[in-house]
């Protein structure tokens, strides 16, 4: 897994009569990451960016694809932007065709595929994104979130190993940003390499694995994101701001908490820190369950009546089919982002909650709630729901 | 200055899922019907049937419609009134020659002629509004390649669709800025301040042009543009409804053979 998918090696770019946009950048993407690119406006980021799949030719220095040296003749460049997925700023400058559906097919088609490959390969991205039944909209009815969805669909259908995202969340709301976090989540655990570049601290600073600080066309700091983001020194020259969770950490250090190696990076952690210190007695005696349900699974329209006959049910969706069938069988839907840390969280306060999701992520809430169990010692019970129960 | 487009209108019309030949069927259809027609009865039986499916069955808002029918009933009621004034005939109710070269005259035979094109004109643009407003130009594409229209003549058919929508939000955005700094305030003023958003526009369409072919390489572009194709087939309703209106309209092209209003 630790294969090196991207890397950059001794890399300059000057604009044409500008001045030096990028001065000599070396790093490298293993298979897998999340990475984020973070630096103030015209550190570089998007020139950097661009130069992943080829639109931008360095200067100096080699790119490198799958440790294969980035050559800019037709076919080369074909096989790299086919690997490395592109995703531009401003969606409306990527969408290209007068539909959804034709927009989507517009990679696979040039790709060569046979129509209904071309068909299967808009589907299959079209439900990853969640925009099932927008095939005939033109996109210039849709929202802005619609829109980001419907590029990244576009990048999606050609099915590419690593995922570039320029500033995706600009021009989303707080919760259409959460959404397309947890989208990107979504890919990542499906195997995609994501690399993202932002100015947003306090939304790379829990996601990303890795965490580039970019300033001036030059690499600050390149480490996880508490190293990273934790030296005011490296986070002023980069104009950015430490993230409140890190400075609180930092300020509670001070005050005699007991600060575990890992820094905290969510609200859970946080807690589970200053429970430490009060020697758990905000922690409920008794902890409520966590119940998973596969939505894929059994029958619909028979959840929202087992939803009503629990009371004090809290119930969040993870992935946007979840949240979709949360619509269908109008549910009301108490977490939609960060579902697992909050259910936990309720668990912890002896209330119980219900998660819907699909496919591979029931398991990612064991592991996840089994790793909190086993850092914190606070065991909290994870019960998945049987199809063929529900009607109970 | 910025109202509902005709083509937002169509995306959400109530025909919208409706095959689209059967539907260009009708408009075309009916265009033929008005021009074979010899009476003034056929193409106002058409274009009341045309405007009540719109209304109806495309759930087209009235008010809309009335709009968009008034510009051009306008048009054609003036060409009428010249026509009735200009060409002549036997029985004449008023004559007038004001010049040596000019002779009006209304006469029965004229004022048959003004109303029969006048009622013809409505029956033709209500078949047009048919199609305008019944079917998207996002699936006029699919029948282009049917007609084997030449690919890249479909292809830059898509793209300029595209683009003017984005165009037109930049221009919107551009207005908007301008009346905000009360850019059209005096008749002078507006003149340099249109100019100024034309200037603006080109230059902002020059950088998505740019954008549009980066976007298109990053996305492996090979000179192949994909097609929604058809995926409605025509059901049993809509081509019985279809037939039964061509039927209906070339029995009263036939049946009103030769009637006038006078």
């Amino acid at each position: 897994m630790s294969s090196i998918v991207l890397e950059a090696r001794d890399v300059r770019y000057r604009y044409p009569r500008g001045r030096e946009a990028i001065t000599g950048i070396s790093f490298h993407v293993r298979r897998g990451e999340k990475i984020a690119l973070v630096g103030p406006n015209g550190a570089g980021k998007s020139t950097l960016l661009q130069m992943f799949n080829g639109m931008i030719r360095p200067d100096s220095g080699i790119m490198l694809f799958d440790n294969e040296e980035i050559r800019y003749d037709t076919r080369s460049l074909r096989k790299v932007r086919r690997g490395v997925g592109f995703l531009l700023q401003n969606p409306d400058r990527q969408i290209i065709a007068p539909t959804v559906y034709q927009d989507v097919a517009f990679g696979p088609v040039n790709l060569g595929f046979d129509e209904t490959a071309v068909k299967e390969a808009v589907a299959v991205a079209l439900r990853q994104v969640g925009l099932e039944g927008f095939e005939r909209r033109p996109p210039h009815q849709l929202s802005g979130g619609e829109k980001k969805r419907v590029a990244i669909a576009g990048v999606l259908a050609m099915d590419p190993d690593v995922l570039v995202f320029d500033e995706p969340t600009t021009g989303l709301d707080p919760s259409g940003s959460e959404d397309l976090m947890e989208l990107l989540d979504e890919l990542n655990h499906d195997g995609k390499t994501i690399i993202i570049s932002t100015h947003d601290v306090e939304l790379a600073y829990p996601w990303a694995d890795r965490v580039i600080l970019l300033a001036d066309g030059r690499i600050i700091r390149e480490d996880v994101p508490d190293v990273a983001f934790g030296n005011p020194v490296y986070v002023r020259m980069a104009h950015l701001s430490v993230p409140t969770l890190l400075e609180l950490s930092v300020e509670l250090e001070k005050r005699g908490f007991t600060i575990p190696e890992r820094k905290p990076r969510s609200v859970l952690d946080m807690v589970h820190i200053i429970e430490q210190h009060t020697q758990g007695s905000c922690c409920h005696p008794q902890p409520g369950t966590i119940t998973v349900c596969n939505v894929d699974e059994g029958e619909t329209g028979t959840l929202a009546s087992w939803v009503k006959a629990r009371k004090g049910l809290a119930v969040g969706a993870m992935g946007t089919r979840a949240k979709q069938c949360a619509a269908t069988e109008s549910i009301p839907l108490e977490f939609t982002y960060g579902v697992i840390d909050k259910c936990i969280l309720r668990a912890l306060r002896g209330q119980d909650s219900l998660i819907l999701t699909t496919g591979r992520m029931v398991d990612r809430v064991a592991v996840r709630v089994d790793a909190y169990g086993k850092e914190s010692g606070n065991q909290v019970t994870v019960i998945f729901l049987d199809p063929a129960r529900r009607s109970l | 200055m910025f109202e509902e487009l005709l083509e937002d209108v169509a995306q959400k019309n109530g025909l919208r899922e409706v095959n689209t030949t059967v539907k260009l069927a009708a408009g075309l259809g009916a265009i033929i019907l008005c021009l074979l027609a010899s009476s003034y009865l056929a193409p106002l039986f058409i274009a009341l049937v045309l405007s009540a499916a719109i209304l109806l069955l495309a759930r087209v808002d009235i008010k809309t419609y009335a709009e968009l029918f008034l510009v051009p009933l306008w048009f054609a009621f003036l060409s009428a009134i010249v026509i009735v004034l200009i060409s002549g005939g036997e029985h004449v109710y008023w004559s007038w020659d004001p010049l040596p070269f000019l002779a009006l005259a209304i006469t029965r035979e004229s004022i048959n002629t003004g109303f029969f094109i006048f009622c013809r004109v409505i029956g033709g643009m209500s078949a047009l509004f048919f199609i305008a407003l019944s079917t998207p130009m996002t699936d006029l594409f699919a029948v282009m390649r049917r007609c084997h229209v030449p690919d890249f003549v479909i292809d830059l058919a898509m793209i300029i669709y595209r683009t003017i929508f984005i165009l037109m939000d930049q221009v919107r955005q551009i207005y908007h800025a301008q009346v905000m700094r009360l850019g059209y305030s005096t008749w002078r003023e507006s003149i340099t301040t249109f100019a100024a958003m034309c200037g603006a526009a080109f230059i902002a369409s020059w950088d998505e042009g740019d954008d549009l072919i980066r976007a298109m390489d990053a996305r492996c572009y090979d000179g192949k543009f994909a097609l929604l194709g058809e995926c409605r087939p025509a059901g049993f309703r809509s081509v019985a409804t279809l037939c039964l209106f061509l039927v209906a309209g070339a029995a009263a092209v036939y049946a009103s053979q030769g009637m006038t209003l006078l």
